[in-house]
């Protein structure tokens, strides 16, 4: 028997028994559709958070630490007493090292990397703005160039190109919280005053004060100094949907984070201490490769794919979970699609022993029967895909809208051909189902078929 | 040329041990009709599915003209099978969900009939029993009589030289039985076929040309044979 008629025979027996088929690729498509949802999530998971990467981390960025311990977790044990050691800090109970000037300027040295900007610990103690006496405090951070940032009002410099020495960059909530319109914040002057903690003198250096200013120089040491920095506010930005940045920093550039760290950390322990550095391997040279010359030397990094594939890792783990019960559940209903095809050879006894009499060979009854399988897997492959396309496409703007994922992200993204290789994988298992009860059929001796009433 | 050879049949072992056909011999030529006539039990279709090759003998031999078929390759039967010969049962076997035109496609498909020919023979086969305006039909609407109709126009439908009827009109009244019987006739005398028919009812036994009986596994008496071998 030809291979069409075989498969056309196996189509119209199916369609002979319309509620069992249909049942029985029911429980398939059960299976198929939460395996096509978990493929749908995974992948639409993995394409937001590479756009969140892509439009927040460079993908020639490095994060570059002196101490590995902070990309693993916990960071080493600490016994709470240890050697001294001036570039080491302890932080709620781990011991962390710090990167130094020196290891600052060594890796600004490099050829390979660029755009070297420590983390600076930024602290300001009070902000104004001009036209109003009235103080605020605010948090600080440095302008990153790579992070898209919508604009409220005001402009930004292109992707990639750091913002002037005295601009500053506000979010938009700073505009409610004063009470005017963004469009009137841009061009006002942001003063942020930063106070330099209290030198610590020695009798010596006291009385060599006291002799040049006076016990008011004496005072004035005590009191800390002060620094007023009147920068120009730019840019008012809205918070991106696909950005990591918090919405409640104003952004300066790194010149002006680096002045604002020095002069609020000098004299003290953590002056010119940092915890890494953000960095950026230069063009033509892969971030991989650079971090695998920066372990060498005894730094740690970080590469944006790193990042992704963490993101990636809890993503896949999540996934795999949703695809074993789908998997569970075709397997419940291959059960399903062997149980029917036994009930059908019984049935059709007296047909098989017909078709045997005029000659059909017994490969060819059994194909009849694994093709019938084949159908049920596909029609059930069919439905579930069909059924999770529908389910995307009606999921997608309510997850979109409950999340605020913003414009052009979606969570469920359905890809062809994840379709098309679960479809044929799905008739190649209802064809393995299909295998004992088709071998039944195969051995059917046909008188004895042919006395069946 | 249909020859039986001591031909004998034996079910279970030792103290069950049953013979259902006991050293049969005869010859068939080509295009007669022959009846096989005896009780039920007496063995007459295990005898029609030995000749047939559904069934395998004990001891003893079945040559169709000249070759000994059945002890090929089950394969190859099967094929010899598709192309030869063709079977008309007691309870029709017809399959009621498929529509006439299907049923009687059945044995094309089996002996790979090319698909731009099959159109044709259908609708010849049902032409021939009266049944092309219902080729559309589903096969269960038919009545008795029709039924078989439709599984002589299934049985013919591939020319076989060799047309195997068990009980055609068994479970049809007289007046449908005779239209069968005049059917089968017909295509038997028309292609030269050789009719094999398998009864127990002697008025139909005494339409064929020749007639075998059998009785528990024995043969009993064969009749017709010389005088039709004389006229080949």
């Amino acid at each position: 028997m030809k291979t069409t008629d075989t498969l056309r025979r196996a189509g119209r027996s199916l369609r002979q028994a319309k509620a069992r088929t249909l049942l029985t690729s029911l429980a398939i498509a059960v299976g198929a559709f939460t395996i096509m949802m978990s493929l749908s999530a995974g992948e639409g998971t993995r394409n937001y958070s590479n756009n969140l990467i892509q439009s927040n981390v460079d993908p020639r960025a490095l994060f570059v630490v002196q101490d590995k311990s902070l990309f693993e977790s916990g960071g080493s044990a600490s016994t709470g007493l240890r050697e001294f050691d001036a570039d080491v800090s302890d932080r709620n109970g781990r011991s962390i090292k710090l990167m130094n000037q020196e290891d600052i300027d060594a890796l600004k040295a490099r050829d390979d990397l660029e755009e070297v900007v420590p983390t600076y610990q930024l602290s300001v103690r009070s902000v104004t703005f001009s036209g109003s006496d009235k103080q605020y405090s605010a948090e600080v951070a440095a302008y990153n160039p790579d992070v898209k940032s919508e604009i409220a009002a005001g402009s930004l410099p292109e992707k990639g190109v750091a913002i002037k020495d005295d601009e500053i960059v506000v979010p938009e909530g700073y505009a409610t919280t004063l009470g005017i319109t963004p469009k009137d914040l841009v061009g006002k002057t942001m003063t942020l005053t930063i106070i330099q903690p209290t030198a610590t003198l020695s009798e010596e250096e006291a009385r060599q004060v006291i002799a040049a200013e006076g016990v008011e120089g004496l005072a004035q040491r005590a009191q800390g100094e002060t620094k007023e920095l009147p920068l120009r506010v730019v840019a008012v930005t809205k918070q991106a949907a696909t950005s990591f940045t918090a919405a409640t920093s104003a952004s300066v550039s790194a010149n002006t984070a680096r002045e604002i760290a020095e002069f609020t950390t000098k004299g003290t322990d953590t002056y010119q201490k940092y915890l890494g550095v953000t960095a950026k391997a230069t063009e033509g040279n892969d971030p991989a490769e650079v971090k695998t010359r920066l372990e060498k030397e005894g730094y740690a990094a970080q590469t944006a794919k790193d990042l992704q594939s963490l993101i990636f890792t809890i993503v896949n783990v999540l996934q795999y979970i949703v695809t074993g019960f789908g998997i569970l559940a075709l397997i419940a209903s291959l059960f399903g699609i062997i149980n029917t095809q036994y009930i059908s050879v019984l049935e059709r006894t007296s047909q098989i022993g017909l078709m045997k009499a005029l000659g059909m060979r017994g490969s060819d009854v059994s194909r009849l029967f694994r093709y019938e399988a084949a159908w049920i897997g596909f029609l059930g492959g069919v439905i579930g895909i069909i059924l999770a396309l529908i389910a995307t496409i009606i999921l997608n703007p309510i997850i979109n809208n409950a999340l605020d994922l913003g414009t052009g992200n979606y969570l469920l993204a359905f890809v062809p051909w994840h379709a098309i290789v679960l479809l044929a994988s799905l008739i190649l298992i209802a064809i393995l189902a299909g295998y004992f009860p088709s071998r039944k059929a195969a051995k059917l001796d046909p008188i004895e078929a042919l006395r069946t009433e | 040329m249909i020859e039986v050879k001591n031909v004998t049949k034996t079910y279970g072992k030792g103290e069950s041990r049953f013979m259902a056909l006991d050293d049969v011999s005869f010859t068939i030529p080509d295009g007669v009709s022959v009846a096989i006539l005896g009780k039920s039990g007496s063995g007459k279709s295990t005898l029609m599915h030995i000749m047939s090759g559904l069934d395998r003998t004990t001891s003893g031999e079945i040559l169709i003209n000249g070759e000994n078929v059945f002890v090929k390759k089950q394969k190859n039967i099967d094929a010899f099978r598709s192309k030869t010969m063709s079977f008309i049962f007691q309870s029709f076997f017809v399959q009621g969900r498929e529509s006439c035109y299907d049923n009687v496609g059945l044995p094309l498909e089996i002996a790979e009939v090319p698909v731009a020919e099959r159109k044709k023979l259908i609708t010849k086969a049902l032409e021939s029993v009266e049944l092309g305006d219902k080729a559309r039909q589903k096969a269960k609407d038919l009545s008795g009589g029709q039924k078989q109709r439709l599984a002589i126009a299934r049985a013919i439908v591939n020319n076989p030289k060799i047309l195997f009827a068990d009980e055609p009109t068994g479970n049809l009244d007289t007046a449908t039985g005779a239209v069968i019987e005049k059917l089968l006739f017909r295509y038997a005398k028309e292609q030269k076929a050789t009719l094999i028919v398998v009864t127990h009812d002697p008025e139909l036994a005494e339409k064929c040309d020749m007639q075998i009986s059998i009785r528990d596994g024995k043969m009993q008496y064969i009749r017709g044979q010389s005088e039709k071998g004389e006229n080949e």
